[in-house]
């Protein structure tokens, strides 16, 4: 019996080899634009990928335009630029009290900028007086935003083909964010009302003011009431009350209270640190010279306690020896 | 919360524990002029490797005191609780006709 389906019907006969035809018009104004047919005999390639979005606006996991997804991206910025965080919660703290609170925080730290202008005229590009201000924030979306910041990778996925999203409301960012089992060590200050107070650098100058301003410790002592009356103002102490201090996230590392302090308590900040490890180094340069001079004075020592010896020896049996010639 | 008839109000907790929630929680139940009416608020931080469990020590108006041990609490537990002593007062308080 004949197979039932012709391997070589005639219409692909025809269709493997394309006349082309030239079409014959005979009015101009009857000519059509005709784009050529895809030759069916070439193999088929994949046509370049289109782009469906602006370069500016890539897709995101959530509608963008949202407040919190703004909120979420502005909040990865936070995380992401600023090395030291301090963490507050506040309760139930009203208006006037903000904006004694913020008032406070605003003339310390600019006291400080004063300061160092005064001191150095090189270290004017490190004032963060106005870039250093308590920014409330919506709990759940910081702690998502800390999750993406933690966990998102953006270069991890540049092997893959095809295009990849790298920024962090993308789809990418949520998956590996919202793997159950990794932990962030803040996570559990992330509860109840927040306030967080952003450096753009560590510098442990500015951090103690605005510790002795917001969390007063025998370390950090509040400004006297002669030398600032404003601080003691009842409206700002009574914000104050209601101002805790939680912990501080220094460079990926979390701070309790006791470590916010140490942080705060580096004399002269990163310069100092490495003032002291200097001074340090050099101490202990001094001291392995000392070891290497001291191993072959020592030998030294022994050298010259050996030739004494030996010279004694030597002119001990001479004058033996000569009685005995004599 | 009925905040009306606490005279003081002790909280303990570390903030790196999972588990003080509830505390840190009570604190933003008391409400932002009660501490200009005379009631004392103390909270207390725990260092961050500290074991001690959470805890509330509240003062009525009547002279009673009540412990409580947040740490095994939900906030709506310690809210019931706070408030069951409360209501106890504010029905007093309403049978003597002030």
């Amino acid at each position: 019996m004949p197979p039932r389906i012709r391997l070589h019907p005639r219409a692909l006969c025809v269709l493997k080899s394309p006349s082309h035809a030239p079409i014959r018009q005979t009015y101009a104004s009857l000519a059509t634009a005709t784009t050529p047919a895809f030759p069916l005999d070439q193999p088929l390639r994949s046509a370049p990928p289109i782009r469906r979005y602006p370069p500016t606006q890539p897709p995101s996991h959530k509608p963008p335009e949202v407040r919190k997804s703004q909120l979420h991206r502005q909040y990865q910025s936070l995380l992401k630029s600023s090395p030291l965080i301090l963490l507050f919660q506040h309760n139930n703290i009203k208006a006037v009290e903000w904006m004694g609170i913020r008032r406070e925080l605003a003339s310390a730290l600019k006291k400080i900028d004063a300061e160092k202008v005064r001191n150095g005229g090189d270290a004017v590009q490190d004032l963060f007086a106005n870039d250093i201000r308590i920014q409330v924030i919506q709990t759940g979306i910081f702690a998502s935003a800390l999750r993406v910041v933690e966990f998102f990778d953006p270069e991890e996925g540049n092997g893959m083909d095809g295009e990849v999203l790298t920024h962090g409301l993308s789809r990418r960012a949520y998956e590996a964010a919202s793997n159950k089992k990794l932990r962030v060590e803040l996570e559990p200050l992330m509860s109840g009302p927040l306030a967080v107070i952003a450096f753009p650098a560590v510098s442990p100058q500015y951090l103690k003011a605005v510790l002795s301003i917001l969390s007063p410790s025998p370390e950090f002592p509040a400004p006297r009431r002669k030398a600032n009356p404003d601080y003691h103002d009842p409206l700002v102490q009574a914000g104050l009350q209601k101002f805790m201090l939680l912990g501080a996230r220094v460079e990926g590392k979390v701070f309790d209270l006791e470590g916010t302090r140490w942080v705060g308590g580096i004399d002269g900040g990163i310069d100092g640190l490495r003032a002291q490890l200097v001074a340090m180094l050099q101490g202990a340069g001094a001291g392995l010279a000392n070891t290497l001079d001291s191993a072959s004075k020592s030998l030294y020592f022994t050298m010259e306690g050996r030739r004494l010896d030996m010279e004694e020896k030597e002119k001990g049996p001479e004058p033996a020896t000569e009685e005995k010639t004599e | 919360m009925i905040t009306r008839f606490l005279t003081e109000v002790r909280v303990k907790f570390n903030p790196f524990s999972p588990r003080s929630k509830s505390a840190r929680l009570v604190l933003t139940l008391i409400p932002s002029n009660a501490r200009a009416d005379g009631m004392k608020v103390e909270s207390k931080m725990l260092p961050r490797d500290s074991k001690e469990p959470a805890s509330l020590g509240v003062k009525f108006k009547d002279g009673k005191e009540m412990k409580l041990d947040l740490d095994k609490m939900r906030i709506t537990e310690v809210v019931e609780e706070v408030d069951r002593h409360s209501r106890l007062l504010a029905r007093k308080e309403e049978l003597l006709g002030n």
